[in-house]
């Protein structure tokens, strides 16, 4: 398989779930067990916990990670003083969790480690940043896509899509869902001019006008009718720094005056609107953009759900690698 | 009284911790946690050791310092592992590395001060031999584990690890009961260095401290005070660095202000806009940053120390305790005059006390609170607007309008008459004229 050769393109790679129980652990342990370490010095770290022997919402096996010699891990105390492998520490960083503090530290054997790690966005940059001073030049994240995760995993450049029944045993539902999901990761970059200033703005909304000039937007709760505010004849640009839902975006869609804006959200994690609005905000001229984005390298599957059910995995495959025009891969059946 | 008791005083002192460049959170958690010093001996050693830090400062080259400036940022609260320590708990690998590296910072910060004879200035006592129990091999890098050096045995199961993987399991527990030994054994080397590692982590974070109080001063253009010993004291060209730094952002100049006080109460007088509670603020804010060691904003300083500073400002009601500005306020006062009581050098800062009650009975109020401070062995410095007998008090007054233009240097006066200019001032406020006016028109009717 060829996707593990187009990870070493990259300096760091999240590994993102749709689901529980959609293969992601899996895939984390296919990606690791396969990296040419004579090339690449990786670290691998999760957002949230990660690696417990059970799942602890559906009580189902889930693997343990396995972490080959020379490997760097990031993980908290808790989960560092239950390694069973020889390791070396390297640093231990102020970063806390519900677990301790995020330790980092080498693999001197290869052996088994419970993953846990920073759990916001900006500990994950910072961690990414300091294993970076290692010497590290893949950081792996195995991060969850839930609502519940306040970090993001689209601080790394690529990305690697776990999905299966677990989110949904209807095929072409699963196939659809997925495909929107794909949709948002491949929403383009905003330009140059709009990152520099919107980039340090980590709440509220803002809008730019033709000017360039940037103004903070006066509340709009979902409450208000609409989307109004002074000057937004002159609109270019609107920037929501928290989540993007439906009713905003219609507002924005049902108001003349804000016809071609480009909208724009740090990044696809923030987004949460449903695949009808998109289409008719697209459709009456809307754009959507974001500050950061991953390259997403492929697309993994799961066919089995929690519950026992199984889809045809080479169907699924096929369907899916339609919809999304990407190799999609079944990690266990090969 | 620890600094994070005072740091919300409305004198400004957040303003100036704000301002400094601390590298490391347990320097500022180990500032904000100290006492106010009331010594002579403290306060002279304090400001000595800061005087070479400005030198340093003045003198190295930028790059020399952000090296400095780096390690200092790796400066990590241990106190938990270093009471486990004494406790003589034996430390685990989380905390074995991060003695080590301490151990190692520490070093590398005393061989960079060594090359400006810094570290003649600052006590940190060497840890050598802690790296030597913590770093078998002498790589002297800053990470950990349990060495193979430390055990042949050990050594030996990690051999076989590497060779049969799929015995893992069973030889990773037969190391650990070995590396517990060397755990145990390791916390038993470094039991006898607890003092050390732990004056070592404060001296770094003193280190932190000093770098950055010098670069405030250096910044900030702020003065080295003299220690006063008649209990007088006096400012000459102070100024107040947040209104200046607000002034000069909106491309204007801060006036600086030069004052006198000693056991006479003071008592300053002048029109509104005149900046009387500016200079109290900043009277307070300089006693504060003399007694925790900082720089003080003004030209020349010889300040007396206090064992207490009490700052009335007046204005704030207090909501959540169901008290009136007004009830507040004299609460507040109420504390004065009971701390004036007790045997303590008190410095007492009152502005415009009683302005929230009628003009009569305020002026009362004021003129016996004078009165009854007087008497006092205290420095008491108030400002007001109310037209009252100044008997032995020494009299300040805001120079006031000159030219157009507001003076805000004090001068001294003979009693305390208030000026008149409340309503010459309201006009060049643009306030409305019908108001104005009609006011000018009831103080003719009253004259």
């Amino acid at each position: 398989m060829t996707f593990i050769d187009d990870i070493l393109n990259y300096d760091s790679l999240s590994i993102v779930g749709l689901q529980k129980n959609t293969g992601k652990t899996e895939c984390l342990k296919y990606v690791l067990a396969r990296l040419p370490l004579e090339q690449k010095r990786v670290a691998v770290t999760s957002i949230g916990i990660d690696g417990e022997t059970t799942d602890q919402v559906t009580r189902t096996q889930k693997p343990e990670i396995v972490l080959r010699e020379g490997m760097y891990f990031g993980t908290s105390e808790a989960h560092y003083r239950q390694r069973r492998l020889v390791s070396e520490l390297i640093d231990v960083s102020d970063e806390n969790t519900s677990l301790g503090r995020v330790v980092t530290a080498r693999a001197l054997t290869q052996g088994k480690i419970l993953l846990s790690g920073p759990s916001s966005t900006s500990g994950l940059q910072r961690w990414m940043n300091d294993v970076r001073r290692h010497g590290i030049n893949l950081a792996i994240v195995d991060g969850a896509l839930s609502r519940l995760s306040l970090a993001s995993p689209a601080v790394s450049q690529s990305m690697i899509l776990a999905t299966g029944a677990a989110f949904s045993i209807n095929m072409s539902q699963l196939v659809q869902r997925t495909a929107f999901v794909v949709d948002l990761i491949n929403i383009g970059v905003t330009n140059e001019r709009n990152m520099t200033l919107l980039g340090p703005l980590d709440k509220g909304m803002w809008w730019i006008d033709t000017d360039c000039e940037l103004h903070e937007m006066e509340a709009v709760t979902s409450l208000s009718q609409q989307v109004q505010f002074h000057g937004m004849e002159r609109c270019s640009t609107i920037y929501v720094a928290g989540a993007l839902v439906d009713s905003f975006l219609e507002k924005v869609r049902k108001n003349k005056s804000l016809k071609n804006v480009e909208l724009v959200v740090r990044d696809f994690t923030k987004i949460f609107v449903s695949p009808k609005q998109l289409r008719l905000f697209e459709k009456n001229g809307g754009k959507i953009k974001v500050l950061q984005k991953s390259k997403l390298i492929a697309v993994t599957v799961n066919p089995t759900s929690p519950s026992g059910y199984v889809l045809d995995s080479e169907m699924l495959c096929d369907k899916l690698s339609q919809a999304i025009n990407l190799p999609v891969y079944d990690l266990l059946k090969n | 009284m620890q600094l994070k008791n005072v740091i919300e005083s409305p004198c400004g002192l957040r303003f100036m911790l704000d301002r400094l460049d601390l590298q490391s959170g347990f320097a500022r958690r180990w500032l904000l946690d100290s006492e106010m010093m009331t010594t002579e001996q403290e306060i002279t050693a304090c400001y000595d050791v800061l005087r070479h830090f400005v030198d340093f400062v003045r003198s190295t080259e930028p790059s020399f310092l952000n090296t400095l400036l780096f390690r200092l940022q790796g400066v990590k609260d241990i106190r938990t592992t270093i009471k486990n320590l004494r406790q003589s708990l034996t430390l685990d690998d989380i905390e074995l590395f991060e003695v080590k590296h301490l151990a190692i910072l520490s070093t590398e910060v005393v061989k960079l001060l060594k090359e400006h004879n810094l570290d003649k200035v600052v006590e940190i006592p060497s840890l050598d031999e802690v790296i030597t129990i913590l770093d078998p091999d002498g790589m002297m890098i800053a990470s950990f584990y349990i060495y193979d050096s430390y055990c042949e045995q050990l050594k030996d199961l990690r051999i076989q690890m590497r060779k049969n993987p799929d015995q893992q399991d069973e030889l990773l527990l037969e190391a650990a009961e070995i590396e517990e030994g060397v755990r145990e054994d390791l916390t038993r080397q470094l039991h006898s260095h607890v003092d050390d590692i732990e004056r070592a982590l404060v001296a770094l974070a003193k280190v932190d401290i000093d770098v950055a109080k010098a670069r405030q001063m250096v910044e900030l253009g702020l003065c080295f005070p003299s220690i006063s010993s008649d209990g007088s004291s006096c400012y000459k060209a102070m100024f107040h660095p947040q209104v200046k730094d607000a002034l000069s952002r909106a491309g204007k100049q801060f006036q600086p202000v030069n004052i006198c006080f000693a056991y006479r109460p003071t008592l300053i007088t002048g029109a509104n806009m005149g900046g009387k509670t500016v200079v109290l603020k900043t009277i307070t804010l300089c006693q504060y940053l003399f007694q925790f060691g900082f720089g003080i904003p003004a030209g020349e300083a010889c300040i007396a120390i206090k064992d207490e500073i009490m700052f009335c400002i007046g204005d704030e009601q207090s909501i959540e305790k169901g008290l009136s500005s007004f009830a507040a306020e004299m609460k507040n006062i109420d504390a004065v005059i009971k701390a004036s009581r007790e045997n303590r050098k008190l410095l007492a800062l009152i502005d415009e006390p009683a302005r929230t009650t009628n003009p009569t009975e305020g002026t009362a109020l004021v003129q016996a609170l004078l009165k009854v401070l007087a008497t006092k062995q205290m420095s008491l410095v108030m400002t007001t607007h109310y037209d009252i007998e100044p008997g032995s008090a020494y009299c300040l007054r805001v120079k006031g309008f000159d030219n157009g233009l507001m003076n805000y240097s004090l001068v001294e006066v003979e009693d305390g008459e208030v000026p008149h200019e409340a309503l010459n001032i309201a006009q060049s406020l643009g306030i409305d004229t019908e108001w104005i006016d009609l006011a000018r028109l009831e103080l003719e009717k009253t004259e």
